[in-house]
């Protein structure tokens, strides 16, 4: 009797427990999260409160009213810089919640930003870059940033141990301890081996809060609850409150540098996540949101239509392509790959997909990149006739009459195009190849799949897979190093396989070339070794379109991003929601 | 009864342990982890083998296993690699939105849909009861994802830009962004707004159905000896309606309400998709695209909490409605 009712009792604890009734513990609790959050947040709202009464807004004309960012995806990694793997996250980060130490202008040069000067040992053959740190630089809480949170998260980025992501910032320089020295609270030194563009990490890398995060072992930072749930940064942005899958609050920063421009204009900015793009272009056209990030060409209209809107568009720094599996017998020969791109017509799909907003690519070189070489632009273009020589030459023929070529062995020339679902702009390249390359021998059957799975397929060891259709978002600094290098071949994004010794020696060299002028003539080299060697048909660098209400003024949005100058946004006081509501009664 | 529900609860545990054990190894063994989804370039082998062990994902499945289950066992459903925040708190934080949304619209639903079932009942083959039968029938074979655009179209982006009514409904989200400076009642009136769209879009298909089960139902009742002795001995029609009829009438409409209940918490996709509400079913779709491995376990435990309590109650119900069903 006595086991049956204890059995009974564990039984209703273990239902209580798995129906997860019991939510404010469990892994929150081994985490340190209430104590975190609890520990930060009042730290955060005395200080925010405290410099608002310091510095009171005077010109209400400009300075106030919020502003609503939405987009389709959430921030997944939030403000943590450490887990970063997310073009939106790591935009926040740089220009909302945190600072880099530089920044750059409209014409991609590096400016002061956390760092108001810098100097570099020796220009041609640099080995140390010292930066000096504003010294008027608040963390939210009311600690200043100084030299030691720098040290502290080169330190942190630096170690193997905590996975950040983008890797390659540091082939060239020297990690961990050994390669950050803190001269003193406002000057830190680092060192590096002479490579091209040194600078460019420092423009992304946002400065982490050393005296919150200090002694959590590296490997847990990903999973701390700074990231989403209490972040403390010291941007011009101050976190409010994150809503998972929702919405992220921000307000302004009363205490941000005055050398810098001082407190935002606006009170509060809100990014919103609404994953259904009709929805999307719906809350834009009510006014429900002020941005919309990123709409699809076929809204443009709409949008173009709509008096209370404008479109904002520019290139920007990602392409769309198709990886090639030059590992398959028959995608090794460069001839076969070439006349896969010539048997295409990219100029028609630029016009016809993004509706002309688009730039036709020949490599990963963007446009308004320095090392772009603009006599390329036209290479390659649509000539089915060519193509169809080049499949000759290589031994392509169709000896059955099927339509479908074949090799001297009777192997057919056809393969799939793999893309994941939910991208339609993948899934009409993938059908238009199936149509065009079939006018030139060559059979190709699209193919569908979930994203984790096609990932899985095409980035592990069994490459499961003969062509990808893909997008890359690059940074300014362009390294094609993990994508091409032949001894990079089994890196997981190394699609295609390629091996080519000159190809190799231009990776090599080029991210060596410290000078621009001198790296020029080695990049023109380069891209038209790509148009030679096609491990990718490059399709076209899309250009970025926002949908954006009128209301808001002195928004600019290019090649460095969207959030680039939030800090300048208003909205004149007559058009804030606040004001709207009232008049409406 | 007691004895019966504690009878029902201790053998629930082995079916949502069984759920769930089935789970974490379908789950796990789907192509693809939750690093392979960080693409970067320069996201070298190394660096992804690293982010595996920091998340553990290194140990042999069924380490994972043990481990994951006795975390369980303590109530601790881990930490999600996405939202870099427990699982529980995750949750904690999503679920009263969908419960909020889908306790709504089933409350709507079944007032909506007995209402129309009993007038369409008592008024059989009159022209009011085929225009409700083809209203219901409109409704209950459109897609709900269809049906929520349109909503969206005609009462949110026509009503406020082309018609100008009084009265528009936002797209999309839960509350407005100035929300926090609302005072109490703006706040009622705010939520209240936001919902409207999505409820009704949720509880129109569902009352369709209600509808029509109600109807048939009560047109079966309706020719009861029992209903035809209460009109004989002269109770007022309504009464012989609402306390003899629809009271048997309603026992096939709690099982549609058992069977409702779980699929309210889990199979809101679209319509969290398409009014970007932030609930289970977007969290759930999203995790499995993420390999989120453990808020795809979490969820999935507490939806299948949500089936056994859904049926518990429409169980208890029938005792309710029907004094002859006894627990023993």
């Amino acid at each position: 009797m006595m086991a049956t009712r204890a059995s009974i009792v564990l039984g209703l604890v273990v239902v209580v427990a798995a129906c997860g009734r019991d939510y404010a513990d469990g892994g929150a609790a081994a985490m340190g999260v209430e104590t975190f959050c609890a520990d930060v947040a009042p730290a955060v709202d005395a200080f925010v409160t405290r410099m608002e009464q310091e510095r009171p807004v005077t010109d209400s004309a400009r300075y106030g009213g919020t502003v609503v960012v939405a987009s389709i995806g959430d921030l997944p990694d939030g403000m943590n810089h450490f887990a970063s793997s997310n073009y939106s996250a790591s935009q926040n980060q740089q220009f909302v919640n945190l600072m880099p130490l530089i920044r750059y202008d409209a014409s991609i040069q590096p400016q002061p930003y956390l760092a108001e000067s810098w100097e570099v040992d020796d220009l041609t053959r640099p080995s140390t870059i010292t930066f000096h740190l504003r010294r008027d630089v608040y963390w939210h809480d009311g600690v200043r940033t100084d030299a030691n949170d720098v040290a502290f998260t080169y330190k942190v980025v630096t170690d193997p141990e905590t996975a950040y992501p983008n890797a390659a910032f540091w082939d060239h320089y020297v990690g961990g301890a050994a390669g950050v020295e803190v001269i003193d609270s406002f000057t830190v030194r680092v060192r590096l081996t002479p490579h091209a563009d040194y600078m460019d990490p420092w423009t992304s890398v946002s400065i982490m809060p050393r005296h919150l995060l200090e002694g959590v072992p590296v490997s847990q930072l990903k999973q701390h609850p700074y990231g989403t749930q209490c972040p403390v940064g010291n941007g011009p942005f101050v976190f409010v409150e994150h809503r998972p899958q929702e919405s992220w609050t921000f307000k302004a920063n009363p205490a941000f540098p005055t050398g810098l421009g001082g407190r935002p204009y606006l009170d509060r900015y809100v990014f919103r996540v609404i994953p259904e793009q009709t929805t999307l272009l719906t809350d834009l056209l009510t006014e429900n949101i002020d941005v919309y990030l990123g709409p699809r060409a076929d809204q443009v209209p709409e949008i173009i239509r709509s008096e209370a809107l404008d479109l904002l568009h520019s290139v920007f720094r990602s392409y769309t392509l198709v990886a090639w599996n030059a590992r398959r017998p028959q995608l090794a020969d460069a001839r076969v790959r070439r006349a896969m791109t010539l048997g295409i017509n990219r100029h028609e799909i630029v016009e016809a997909e993004l509706r002309g907003y688009g730039v036709v690519a020949n490599s990963g070189v963007p446009p308004f990149h320095w090392a772009y070489d603009p006599t390329l632009v036209d290479s390659l273009r649509y000539d089915p006739a060519e193509a169809r020589r080049l499949l000759e030459e290589a031994g392509w023929t169709d000896r059955n009459g099927d339509g479908v070529r074949e090799n001297t062995e009777g192997v057919p020339l056809e393969f799939t195009i793999k893309y994941n679902q939910g991208n339609r702009y993948r899934q009409d390249i993938a059908e238009i190849m199936q149509a065009q390359l079939d006018q030139i021998g060559v059979e190709v059957q699209p193919q569908v799949m979930e994203f984790g799975t096609m990932i899985a397929q095409i980035s592990g060891e069994e490459r499961d897979f003969d062509a990808t259709v893909f997008s890359w978002v690059t940074e300014f600094k362009l390294d094609d190093m993990d994508l091409f290098h032949s001894s990079r071949i089994d890196q997981p994004y190394a699609f295609s396989g390629t091996r080519n010794a000159q190809m190799d020696r231009l990776l090599d060299t080029l991210q060596l070339v410290v000078d621009r002028q001198a790296a020029i003539p080695l990049w023109k080299e380069y891209q038209l070794l790509l148009l030679q060697e096609q491990p990718y048909t490059y399709f076209y660098f899309p250009e970025r379109l926002d949908g954006i209400n009128k209301r808001v003024r002195g928004v600019t949005m290019d090649a460095r991003g969207e959030w680039v100058n939030i800090k300048d946004w208003w909205i004149p006081k007559e058009e804030r929601r606040a004001a709207q509501r009232a008049a409406a009664r | 009864m007691t004895r019966y529900l504690v009878r029902r609860t201790l053998l629930a545990i082995p079916l949502v342990l069984g759920i769930a054990t089935l789970l974490f190894f379908v789950i796990n063994l789907a192509p693809g982890d939750p690093t392979q989804l960080m693409i970067n370039p320069s996201m070298r082998a190394e660096v992804v083998a690293q982010m595996r062990a920091n998340f553990g994902l290194d140990q042999p499945l069924p380490v994972r296993y043990v481990k994951w289950l006795t975390a369980l066992v303590q109530g601790d459903l881990g930490y999600s690699y996405s939202y870099n925040q427990p699982v529980s708190q995750l949750i904690a934080q999503i679920l009263p939105n969908t419960l909020l949304l889908s306790g709504a619209a089933l409350a709507v639903a079944f007032v909506v849909g007995v209402l129309i079932g009993i007038v369409q009942a008592v008024r059989q083959y009159s022209l009011l009861d085929q225009a409700l039968s083809f209203v219901a029938l409109f409704f209950y074979s459109m897609p709900s994802f269809w049906l929520a655009l349109m909503m969206i179209l005609v009462f949110a982006l026509f009503a406020r830009n082309v018609w100008d009514w009084p009265i528009y409904f936002p797209p999309s989200g839960t509350r407005s962004v100035d929300f926090a400076q609302l005072g109490t009642w703006d706040q009622i009136v705010d939520r209240v707004r936001y919902m409207v769209l999505p409820v009704t879009s949720l509880a129109l298909v569902l009352a369709a159905g209600i509808a029509r089960y109600t109807r048939g139902s009560m047109l079966e009742v309706v020719r009861q000896d029992y209903v035809r002795t209460a009109r004989a001995k002269g109770l007022p029609e309504r009464t012989v309606i609402l306390k003899h009829a629809l009271r048997n009438a309603l026992i096939p409409v709690i099982t549609l309400l058992g069977l409702y209940l779980p699929v309210l918490f889990s199979g809101t996709v679209f319509i969290e998709y398409v009014f970007g509400w932030p609930g289970m079913g977007k969290t759930i779709v999203d995790a499995i695209s993420m390999r989120d491995y453990p808020v795809v376990m979490g969820t999935s435990v507490i939806f299948a909490c949500m089936v056994v309590v859904g049926n518990l109650i429409a169980d208890v119900l029938y005792a309710v409605v029907d004094p002859r069903i006894r627990y023993e």
